[in-house]
């Protein structure tokens, strides 16, 4: 590495910290009721429960929402880098493992069995998610060794079963059908500081995979070099494997499915910064978080006092970001 | 504190009683059934526009008759045409009788075969995401009516055509006079006093609204309230939390459907200083009574006119 390259790397970082804060004091101030930065600092100080629709917007409604947003973006952006690099395919997003679909269904029996959202839908989306990762890893594991294209069919054909499944009970519903449809389209309106709570564990899987960059850059060049070169690729991919199904599940498991983050982000920054991924990881979890509180914002003032799911301005504003700097690349090189 | 309490049972009596009315009502107008259908054998086709503003013709009132939509099964049974209906979706709960219609299938995907093999000579429907079956059925030969009112008023225009379209003119007159005077006491009751802000969750996860041009809209007028929803544009929009805490409603009703409880929606993030809520003005209402465009609206119109203003219930 040149110490060029290791430059703008460091300036990628720089800037996207930036912003990162940027995105995050936009998404604190602005919403269908604004709050100037003045304000925002007399609401920090003066705590929750100060008092006052706007105290209580802040503290109770913005702040949490914000919050999940930030952290949901995030997880499936690290997910997404980890996937994609993974399996060497850039059509990968979170959601091609079949975690998302099984999380999906465990909170569609939730929705079904009219339980409540905390804990119990979560728990179930999160149980869904996880048994789902463990089914597609039977399946791929042969002598010890986790098959990764196996891994990758297997995902996405019990993904598709899993849908199935959720269109069989969403027709069998009845009254419950909208709850579910509006669940499947993700969201962050109503969520609060339960569901921070519970995206907060979301954080140590999004370290762990930066202690594997090196192994990361290395499986790009196929599993037999990084042999080769002496990486223990076996446990290599079951950490990452296994952190990015948490990430899927956690955040599918409080939001919903919201699609394009993942698949996006993670290209944009390598567009932006190279394949590194001591400079990729740690700029995909800034962009993506980013990215998702932008779009969130974008969902809860367009069409105000209305709003818009977000997966929908997810996909609005990231499809011709991400055209956009496909035909710059093209032109430049 | 016990004079809420009072005011409350004296609300729920008058509930009890107009129930009580409701059905004698309706029993009443089964029993006429047979003297009407007799009655009316009228020359000439009938002719009526429906809420999408195409003409419905039949040579002669209909004798097997079709609904696809709960809501007008309900007005077919209110007007005494109990007698003619041939089959109904498994979402038919009332009457009673209704449940044991053949079914066709569910509101949003009734089978076209089923309503074929059943030969009607009218099929009732609702807008919306059956827009797309008007078509299908027409083509099959079959008359079908859409029943897709935005007003109180408009459901009572519907209540009346299809008294028209089933040769029901005298037993609708009356389900219509029922609902006009429910209004009209409503009106009364409501008149001099001041209009609360009211909001209505349709949902909750995201939170849903009834938006302007419904009329659960201009059901909250009637009874006295501020519809906060109007403000989010028309349908069932979704609506913003913050926005809910700005404007504060002074009463807030859930339908059942959103399954939510007055004691979890008080102690939603955000909720709690609502005047609403500290006020004890949370409420959930049954569904059926005011999302059905049928004659059962009146009696939604008086639960709600009852949330939003119990201090103008009369004493019992």
């Amino acid at each position: 590495m040149t110490s060029r390259a290791r430059t703008s790397g460091r300036l990628g970082i720089v800037l996207a910290v930036a912003i990162f804060a940027a995105c995050l004091l936009l998404s604190l101030a602005l919403g269908p009721v604004s709050l100037s930065p003045a304000k925002l600092v007399g609401y920090l100080t003066a705590g929750p429960g100060a008092g006052g629709p706007g105290n209580t917007i802040f503290w109770d409604i913005r702040l949490p929402r914000v919050l999940l947003a930030f952290i949901v973006g995030a997880s499936l952006s690290v997910a997404g880098v980890i996937l994609q690099d993974l399996f060497l395919n850039p059509l990968t997003d979170p959601y091609v493992t079949g975690v998302s679909s099984g999380a999906a269904l465990g909170a569609t029996f939730g929705i079904v069995l009219h339980l409540a959202p905390l804990p119990w839908m979560t728990v179930l989306a999160l149980a869904g998610g996880f048994a789902t990762l463990g089914t597609v890893w039977v399946v791929a594991r042969r002598r010890g060794r986790i098959d990764i294209y196996v891994l990758l069919l297997a995902g996405v054909t019990i993904s598709y079963f899993l849908t199935a499944v959720i269109s069989v009970l969403m027709i069998r519903a009845g009254q419950d059908m909208d709850a579910i449809i509006y669940w499947l389209l993700g969201s962050f309106n109503g969520r609060s500081w339960p569901e921070v709570e519970v995206a907060l564990f979301a954080l140590p899987f999004m370290i762990v995979p930066l202690f594997y960059a090196r192994e990361m850059n290395i499986l790009l060049q196929g599993e037999k070099r990084a042999l080769e070169l002496g990486v223990d690729v076996e446990r290599a991919k079951r950490v990452l494997l296994f952190a990015a199904a948490a990430l899927t599940a956690i955040a599918v498991s409080v939001s919903g499915v919201i699609g394009f983050v993942g698949l996006v982000v993670p290209h944009i920054v390598r567009l932006m910064v190279g394949p590194g991924h001591q400079r990729v990881l740690p700029i995909a979890l800034l962009g993506g978080a980013a990215m998702m509180g932008i779009a969130d914002l974008l969902s809860r003032t367009m069409l105000a006092p209305s709003e818009i799911p977000v997966g929908i301005v997810t996909t609005f504003v990231g499809a011709p970001l991400f055209v956009y700097l496909l035909r710059r690349r093209r032109s430049g090189s | 504190m016990s004079t809420t309490r009072i005011r409350r049972f004296a609300a729920a009596v008058l509930l009890l009683a107009a129930l009580a009315i409701g059905a004698i009502a309706v029993s009443a107008c089964g029993s006429s059934d047979s003297t009407d259908t007799s009655a009316s054998p009228s020359a000439g086709p009938i002719s009526v526009t429906d809420d999408t503003g195409a003409t419905v013709t039949l040579d002669q009132p209909a004798q097997k008759v079709v609904s696809i939509a709960p809501a007008d099964t309900e007005i077919a049974y209110a007007i005494g045409g109990g007698s003619k209906m041939v089959g109904g979706t498994s979402y038919d709960d009332y009457p009673e009788e209704a449940k044991s219609l053949a079914k066709v299938g569910d509101f949003s995907n009734p089978s076209i075969e089923k309503i074929v093999a059943l030969e009607p000579d009218l099929v009732l429907a609702a807008g919306g995401i059956q827009a797309g079956l008007r078509s299908k059925i027409e083509k099959l030969g079959m008359q079908v009516f859409v029943v897709d009112p935005t007003t109180y008023d408009g459901v009572m225009t519907d209540i009346t055509k299809l008294g028209q379209l089933m040769g029901l003119e005298a037993n609708a007159a009356k389900v219509v006079a029922d609902m006009t005077a429910a209004k009209e006491k409503a009106q009364v009751r409501v008149a001099s006093l001041d209009r609360p802000a009211t909001f209505i969750e349709v949902y909750s996860k995201p939170l849903m609204t009834a938006g302007k041009g419904t009329f659960i809209d201009d059901l909250v007028t009637l009874a006295g309230g501020t519809n906060i929803g109007a403000a989010a544009g028309p349908g069932f929009p979704n609506f913003s939390s913050e926005v809910l805490v700005q404007d504060d409603p002074a009463v807030y009703v859930a339908m059942a459907g959103s399954q939510s409880t007055p004691g979890a929606i008080a102690k939603r993030p955000g909720y709690s200083g609502l005047a609403a809520v500290k006020d004890g003005k949370v409420y959930v209402v049954d569904d059926n009574l005011i999302a059905r465009p049928g004659p059962r609206l009146a009696l939604g119109l008086e639960q709600l006119a009852a949330m939003i203003h119990p201090e103008a219930s009369p004493a019992p």
